[in-house]
């Protein structure tokens, strides 16, 4: 056997997938090397041959041929097995050690295009995006067909395997904020981008901030948008989700897609998720702050329904509020682990418990149970999950001030994360960015 | 990047803040009948000063006046800054310690003062450390939150309005040998001084600067006229913070909310914490400037933590802090003054130069 081949094999061979089949082509003898994990021989083979046959009948010379199909290498080994575990097919000449390597007909291990599984879309289009970086590049160019739309993509990792592509709008995109991304990908092109949590590292953004850095979304139509708004787009292969560079807060409540009701409804509908994020905030340090603190500021009969509700709870509402805040999480943290069949048992249970059961155990006021639903239900609105989270988090600050100043505790607590929302930025981009002119530029 | 609407924000939040409490007790103090002409005096003057301040600022166009004192020599640097950063010190002392007092008296009558004050420390602290574009941004979006509560009360406390209150019209200048009308300037001062702080962090429009002065006008004769209007001047000047007093004798059947006063004083509490967060920073700017050795952050830290026990030690009542309020009329009119006419003239002066040295 050839030395190129016995090198390959002596390298790959405890793979069982490694296949190594001896073929004719064009009158040549030649080896055939890839992963059947990842090339599909029998098709492969199938097109070699009747590419070999139409070439032929086309009175083209046999190294023209070749030359078609890919470009010849001379015995490099190591180029030829990453070649491999990329997925491609190395065709080495007997007793040679030339090869080539050519695209295969692969496996399909990708998922086709689907409709979206992390957001919803309410009279829009449905495609989203798939693990594949091609795919999801594809799909942005056709809903998105413009001389102006720059595609850069470098190869990462330690095996500079791992695709990352930036997409901006020339004109439109930030010029600096482009040649930042460039040159801190450029300047970690060796790092190992597996997460989000990595490509934060390689972006160098503090670790420990509490808001998401990218704006994630799975909706093709929302980042033609954020293009057009002059924003940079990131993907990275094998994450389903395109990364909007700079985060705002505006993503929050503004959902491109509502640009498809008239403006009337659409401003009523981001009206309304605005109210979602401050009831999330406000609502349980409200609770809080009525029920220990200052319930004076309560109409005497509605003091009195709320302390009624309260009768028989033997905790401090601090003790409540956190304990059925902590259940919560918990319930939501649980339906998103759990396999789809089983998801409504939890859905049923939490139900009982937060329905009933545990205000008929007067181990919480009624009171509450609304304020929890309040608040779960106005969460759900804000628009993308990570941002949703972290909002999330920022409410048990609020609870604790609301507990120990009463209103002015709430207040104060409410200025605190509204300064720290005002001084995240992205490569100095503020995440609360307030410009009016920004639609009559367009 | 124009921040017009940044700093028009910024300018009504802070002075909304100031204006409710201390000032209608001020100007019902200095004069008995016709509240309208101290009022008036003050808002004309205030004008006067905005537009010289603006006009002298327009001349070092993307400068803050720490640059423009220190490009004229040592001397007049000190001499105009230091009695600035005393008034701003002064007013950061005065803030906290009468703002604790007042969330004391309404909210938190069981709290000890120095928690309250540390709690508002905290926050002026963090935010003057995170800088003046962050307190910016802040300010814009409590603008958002809290301004429609703010007009809401506003409208509202006209409930027990009796339009006859307002007369007699007529009135004489004897408010102006009163000490009181020159400490309702307490409510006009130190506002607008931080226009001169921003300039090469936000740029503005002057026309921004007079629309937000314009949109306070009728505020501050409000916070005069509606405690006149529901007592009656006599009553009225008995009170003490006579507008929280109409406020918590509103009675509203359909608002859910017995003491609407709360929504009112939260809301300007935040105001205020803006306004002093960025005298906070504006101080620490003028004390970097002349100890550039140690960080910033530092002299924040200590300052807080100065205010904090000036507040406890030297002024443990309200009387006392009375006293600093007069003490520091002196600042207060020094800074308001000096400082708007002396930029207009060296802009004068630049400019003359200027010219001749093109000729």
């Amino acid at each position: 056997m050839d030395y190129l081949v016995q090198q390959i094999k002596t390298v790959l061979g405890k793979n069982d997938d490694l296949f190594l089949q001896r073929d004719y082509i064009a009158n040549t003898p030649v080896v055939l090397l890839g992963f059947t994990t990842l090339v599909d021989l029998n098709k492969t083979r199938d097109f070699l041959h009747h590419y070999a046959k139409s070439a032929f009948s086309e009175d083209k010379l046999i190294d023209e041929f070749w030359s078609m199909l890919g470009k010849e290498e001379e015995a490099d080994t190591k180029k030829a097995i990453s070649s491999i575990y990329e997925g491609k097919l190395i065709i080495t000449f007997e007793n040679t050690n030339r090869y080539i390597t050519v695209e295969p007909v692969t496996k399909t291990l990708d998922r086709s295009i689907d409709v979206p599984s992390n957001e919803n879309v309410m009279q829009g289009p449905l495609v989203s995006f798939t693990e594949n970086i091609e795919t999801n590049i594809g799909i942005v160019r056709k809903q998105f067909p413009s001389s102006n739309l720059s595609v850069t993509s470098f190869l990462t990792g330690p095996n500079k395997t791992k695709k990352v592509s930036l997409l901006f709008m020339d004109g439109r995109a930030d010029k600096e904020l482009v040649e930042i991304i460039q040159n801190k990908i450029e300047e970690k092109i060796e790092m190992d981008i597996s997460h989000i949590q990595s490509l934060t590292k390689m972006m160098g953004f503090s670790s420990w901030e509490t808001v998401p850095k990218f704006h994630t979304t799975d909706l093709p139509f929302q980042v033609v948008q954020c293009l057009k708004k002059g924003r940079v787009i990131l993907f990275v292969d094998d994450i389903p989700l395109a990364l909007c560079l700079p985060i705002l807060l505006e993503d929050m409540f503004i959902d491109e897609n509502d640009r498809n009701f008239p403006l009337f409804l659409m401003i009523a509908i981001r009206t309304l998720r605005v109210l979602g994020i401050l009831v999330t905030l406000i609502f349980p340090g409200l609770y809080v702050a009525l029920v220990s603190v200052n319930p004076e500021v309560l109409q005497i009969d509605l003091a009195l329904t709320v302390a009624h509700s309260r009768e028989g709870v033997p905790y401090p509402a601090l003790v409540e509020i956190i304990l059925m805040l902590v259940i919560l999480e918990l319930i939501l943290e649980a339906t998103i682990r759990l396999p789809k069949s089983v998801g409504p048992t939890i859905t049923m249970v939490g139900g009982i418990i937060l329905g009933q059961a545990v205000v008929e155990a007067k181990l919480v006021s009624n009171l509450l149970i609304i304020v929890l639903a309040a608040t779960t239900i106005a969460n759900s609105t804000i628009i993308g999950f990570q941002q949703a989270v972290s909002i999330r988090l920022y409410k048990y600050i609020l609870v604790v001030l609301a507990a120990a100043f009463g209103l002015i505790g709430l207040a104060t607590g409410l200025v605190f994360t509204i300064a720290y929302l005002a001084s995240v930025n992205t490569f100095g981009r503020p995440y609360i960015y307030v410009n009016l002119q920004r639609n009559e530029k367009q | 990047m124009a921040k017009s609407l940044h700093v028009i924000s910024i300018y009504i939040l802070s002075h909304l803040g100031l204006i409710f409490f201390l000032y209608p007790g001020n100007i019902l103090a200095s004069t008995s009948q016709g509240h309208w002409a101290p009022i008036l005096l003050g808002v004309t003057l205030h004008f006067i000063f905005i537009l010289i301040y603006l006009k002298g600022l327009s001349f070092f166009p993307n400068k803050d006046i720490i640059s423009i004192y220190s490009g004229i020599g040592k001397i007049p640097t000190f001499l105009f800054l230091i009695p600035v950063l005393i008034y701003f010190i002064m007013v950061i002392i005065i803030t906290v310690r009468a703002y604790a007092e007042i969330i004391n008296i309404v909210f938190l009558t069981h709290t000890p003062i120095w928690a309250i004050m540390i709690l508002l420390l905290s926050m002026i602290t963090y935010l003057a450390a995170k800088g003046i574009e962050v307190i910016f941004r802040t300010g814009l979006i409590l603008a958002f939150i809290f301004l429609p509560i703010i007009l809401f009360i506003m409208i509202l406390s006209f409930e027990n309005a009796d339009w006859r209150y307002a007369i007699p019209i007529d009135t004489d200048f004897r408010f102006l040998t009163k000490p009181d009308f020159f400490e309702s300037f307490f409510a006009f001062a130190g506002g607008f001084l931080f226009l001169g702080f921003v300039q090469p962090y936000f740029s503005y429009g002057k026309k921004g600067v007079v629309v937000a002065a314009l949109i306070l006008i009728p505020f501050f004769i409000f916070s005069v006229y509606i405690p006149v209007l529901t007592f009656g001047p006599h009553t009225a000047s008995t009170l003490f913070m006579p507008f929280v007093v109409v406020l918590d004798s509103l009675s509203i059947n359909w608002l859910m909310f017995e003491r609407v006063t709360m929504f009112f004083l939260i809301s300007l509490i935040c105001f205020v914490t803006i306004y002093t967060s960025m005298t906070t920073w504006k101080a620490i700017r003028i004390i970097n400037h002349y100890i550039p050795s140690i960080k910033p952050i530092f002299l924040l830290l200590s300052l807080s933590v100065l205010v904090f026990f000036t507040c406890l030690l030297v002024a443990p009542t309200w009387e006392d802090v009375n006293k600093l309020f007069r003490w520091n009329a002196f600042f207060r009119f020094y800074s308001i003054i000096s400082i708007p006419l002396s930029l207009c003239f060296l802009g004068l002066r630049l400019k003359r130069k200027g010219k001749n040295e093109t000729i």
